[in-house]
């Protein structure tokens, strides 16, 4: 019964991932996403903020698929600057420079790039199975919740996203703060009250989602990196012999195989993702390797778990946006901003009301894997080559892209002016090294936090008893306190640098 | 040849004083795209409306009739800016009574009421009072029984405050002097995902049609003068014994003031005579939607008597915003 049933939503997913348009978004996401992989300094989420406005001229499914491709695109696109220059093309691949990179130099560049986009496909074709089995029943588990359970999911989550930011916890803390303060700006729901707007009409709904992210993530990003000096000189190593040997096939199966569970269960941790799973992947095949002191030396096994593991991570991190409406990361609140922009409210109900486009995004992403395969074996000459475009030309094209999207959406001056801003902000916040994803994770979480929390006391007339008489808010709430109090003892939070640290 | 031109500019200039200006206005009007301003972000209730009628009109007209969402502020944003557009026949303002019956007498707005003409009424959302079934009462007067046996237990969802959604109940909670506690929701969809599991047990919202007729909601009775097609049985408000009260959400089409009559009228005509086409009825009704035609006369008297409805009922229960 289960197996039909999964079968027959695949098949509903098959059918709408495989019409020509959406395969063709999908490769357009796939494409863009080893194009910004490739290049440091261009993420995926800087990428999403800038293309959400653009999404809304397409059909949801289209931009959905898009979207999620540009995520797990990037994750194979990183890796190649990672091996061949030495530079991670993504925050994911850090820690593939530390062995790609010298596998480069000792000539076997070919073998590091196939293992670590064959480690990618088979985590993704994992991944995309996980969510196909565990999405229908945490969705019927959803369906249970109550606005007292989401509350405390959701202050959960929060605490998630302060544990696992990278840097100080004070200041992961404070961004999470000062998001939801920018949040609580506008129209109360409850009272019609306007808050912090003075008197300016462009603020009575808030800021908008779009102008944030995009201001905070983007247009800081190309701040930063015009503040760089260029690097002309990447690329010189050529590459030749893709084939991995017998050997390295043999010592990469069990990374693969480690980094991909070890991804897909990080990637499901609200505040987990991609970056999360390459570290931890890594330090875990160190501690499972006989040789842990030649890591760094050029080790295969060093590229291909965390590799495996960041895309496992990319892709299970959805589950909990599709089946909660929460997102647990960064990238994630940019695929409920793509949502929200076609009218969509993401939660446990869209599986049911929107079964095409929740499976065909499930499906699309197996596509999506197949495609990258291509796209970067065989083609990996061209990518190479896009690290030659000078990055002040780059950046310039990127900037008239955010102003035409960003107006386009609600036909406001205004709102361009607050991506000038926020960019600003957010540069300032990169200068003194905050994290700007617990800010925008506080931005969405926040304001949702307090109208669940208004709207449990509303419907139990005013009995703040509720949130311990649920058993799953009980819960949450109690695992929210000790994930509180465990990061305040010292020497877990000397771990928690430690860990970060490497 | 030099001669016979100037003759022809000569009668021309006499010419030019016995048609006015604003009549060759009118005549060739529309020369150039027309924008229809919805003062709601796109996806929603205001936009299911307007496109069918932004691309009929365009037909009938051969010219292009645009859409702009202006959303923000519950609908006042675009509303200001309809109200400043210049009154020259290609700006319009497409709207639910909100922003013109309701939110004017709950707080202060950038634009007057009174600066609209009205043009033509472009649609009703055929809805009523959903009930979930795991409450108990089957009918309307079950649930007015239901709901004055038990004061406060039943809530209600609405799509937030003001809107059409909230009036509707609250209105009913005026008349029949019962206790029903308002839960507001950010959108109506998000009402309805905690109407399904019976978190808020009614609502008064379209979105509701599709699960009732899944069975998972109970259609009590219907907010219009007319029983809804698709629920023969269901009774409207006036039958269930509140006459008065039945008032839709309502949708029409404004223009600035001092925009020429010549086109308002123009502009009526030729909706009351699509929307007595079989095609525009049918694309109408496939979302639940009925379209009542009437003179921008009608209209006017229409919407008086609908403010006045309003104000009376947030006069009574001391509705405030702000």
């Amino acid at each position: 019964m289960e197996i039909a049933g999964l079968l027959a939503n695949l098949g509903l997913g098959f059918s709408v991932a495989v019409s020509l348009q959406n395969l063709l978004w999908c490769l357009a996401g796939a494409v863009i996403g080893t194009a910004i992989g490739v290049l440091p300094g261009v993420g995926p989420v800087a990428t999403m903020a800038l293309l959400l406005p653009v999404t809304y001229v397409l059909p949801a499914e289209g931009a959905l698929i898009m979207l999620a491709g540009i995520y797990y695109g990037a994750q194979y696109g990183g890796s190649t600057t990672a091996i061949l220059v030495n530079l991670p093309g993504e925050s994911s691949s850090v820690v593939t420079t530390l062995d790609g990179y010298q596998m480069a130099r000792q000539g076997r560049a070919g073998p590091a790039l196939a293992i670590a986009a064959l480690g990618s496909f088979f985590a993704g074709c994992v991944a995309t199975v996980a969510i196909a089995l565990a999405a229908p029943p945490l969705t019927r588990l959803a369906q249970q919740f109550t606005p007292p359970d989401y509350f405390s999911l959701m202050t959960l989550g929060l605490v998630f996203a302060i544990v696992l930011a990278r840097g100080s916890v004070l200041k992961a803390f404070g961004m999470v703060f000062l998001g939801m303060l920018l949040g609580l700006i506008g129209t109360d729901v409850n009272t019609g009250n306007l808050r912090y707007t003075f008197g300016i009409s462009d603020l009575f709904d808030g800021i908008g989602f779009v102008p944030l992210a995009m201001g905070v993530f983007g247009i800081a990003e190309i701040i930063a990196n015009l503040t760089n000096p260029e690097r002309a000189d990447l690329v010189s190593s050529k590459v030749s012999g893709l084939l991995p040997t017998r050997e390295d096939m043999q010592r990469s199966i069990a990374p693969i195989l480690r980094g991909t569970v070890l991804g897909g269960l990080l990637g499901i941790l609200p505040g987990g993702g991609a970056i999360l799973a390459s570290f931890s992947a890594y330090t875990l095949e160190k501690k499972f390797s006989r040789t842990p002191e030649k890591f760094g030396t050029g080790m295969i096994e060093g590229v291909a778990a965390p590799e495996s593991a960041n895309n496992a991570a990319a892709q299970t991190s959805f589950i909990p946006m599709l089946t909660l409406g929460i997102p647990s990361n960064a990238v994630m609140a940019m695929m409920i901003g793509g949502m929200m922009i076609h009218g969509i409210v993401p939660g446990p109900q869209v599986m049911e009301q929107r079964p095409g486009l929740f499976w065909g995004m499930i499906v699309s992403m197996w596509f999506g894997n197949l495609m990258l395969i291509v796209l970067n074996l065989p083609l990996i000459g061209i990518w190479v080559r896009l690290l030659l475009v000078p990055y002040r030309l780059l950046a310039i094209a990127i900037l008239f892209f955010c102003c035409i999207g960003v107006y386009s959406l609600n036909n406001s001056a205004n709102e361009v002016l607050m991506i000038a801003v926020f960019g600003l902000f957010g540069y300032l916040l990169m200068k003194l090294d905050f994290e700007p994803a617990p800010l925008l994770l506080g931005f969405l979480l926040g304001p949702m936090m307090e109208v669940y929390m208004r709207r449990t006391m509303l419907l139990s007339r005013g009995d703040p008893w509720v949130f311990i008489q649920r058993p799953l808010s009980l819960c949450f709430l109690v695992l929210a306190a000790l994930l509180l109090a465990f990061i305040v003892l010292p020497n877990v939070r000397k771990a928690r640098e430690a860990a970060f640290q490497e | 040849m030099r001669r016979r031109e100037f003759l022809a500019l000569a009668g021309a200039a006499v010419a030019a004083p016995v048609i006015p200006k604003a009549s060759a206005q009118v005549q060739n009007w529309p020369d150039k795209p027309v924008k229809l301003i919805l003062p709601y972000a796109p996806g929603g209730g205001t936009d299911l409306i307007g496109r069918p009628w932004a691309e009929k009109l365009g037909q009938s007209f051969h010219q292009q009739f645009i859409i702009e969402n202006r959303g923000g502020a519950g609908g006042m944003i675009g509303t200001e800016a309809a109200s400043k557009a210049a009154p020259d026949g290609y700006t319009f303002l497409l709207t639910p009574n909100a922003t013109l019956s309701v939110l004017p007498n709950l707080r202060k707005t950038p634009y007057d009421p009174k600066s609209f003409l009205a043009v033509a009424r472009v649609g009703d959302f055929v809805t009523g009072f959903s009930l979930h079934p795991a409450v108990g009462p089957k009918t309307f007067q079950e649930m007015i029984a239901y709901a004055k046996a038990n004061p406060g237990k039943l809530s209600y969802g609405s799509a937030g405050l003001g809107t059409a959604t909230h009036l509707r109940i609250e209105m009913l909670k005026y008349r029949a002097g019962i206790d029903i506690l308002h839960v507001p929701y950010r959108g109506s969809a998000d009402a309805l995902n905690d109407h399904l599991p019976n978190t808020v047990q009614m609502m008064n919202e379209i979105n509701t049609i599709p699960h009732v007729k899944a069975g998972k909601l109970l259609l009590l009775n219907i907010n219009n003068p007319a029983r809804h097609p698709d629920f023969p049985d269901v009774p409207t408000l006036s039958e269930c014994g509140y006459p008065n009260s039945d008032v839709p959400i309502w949708y029409a089409l404004y223009a600035p003031a001092g925009t020429p009559k010549a086109i308002v009228a123009k502009l009526n005509a030729k909706i009351v005579e699509l929307a007595d086409s079989d095609e525009m009825r049918e694309r109408m009704r496939s979302i639940n939607t009925v379209v009542p035609t009437q003179t921008p006369e009608e209209m006017v008297a229409y919407l008086e008597a609908d403010t006045a409805r309003n104000v009376e009922l947030i006069k009574a229960t001391d509705m405030k915003l702000e």
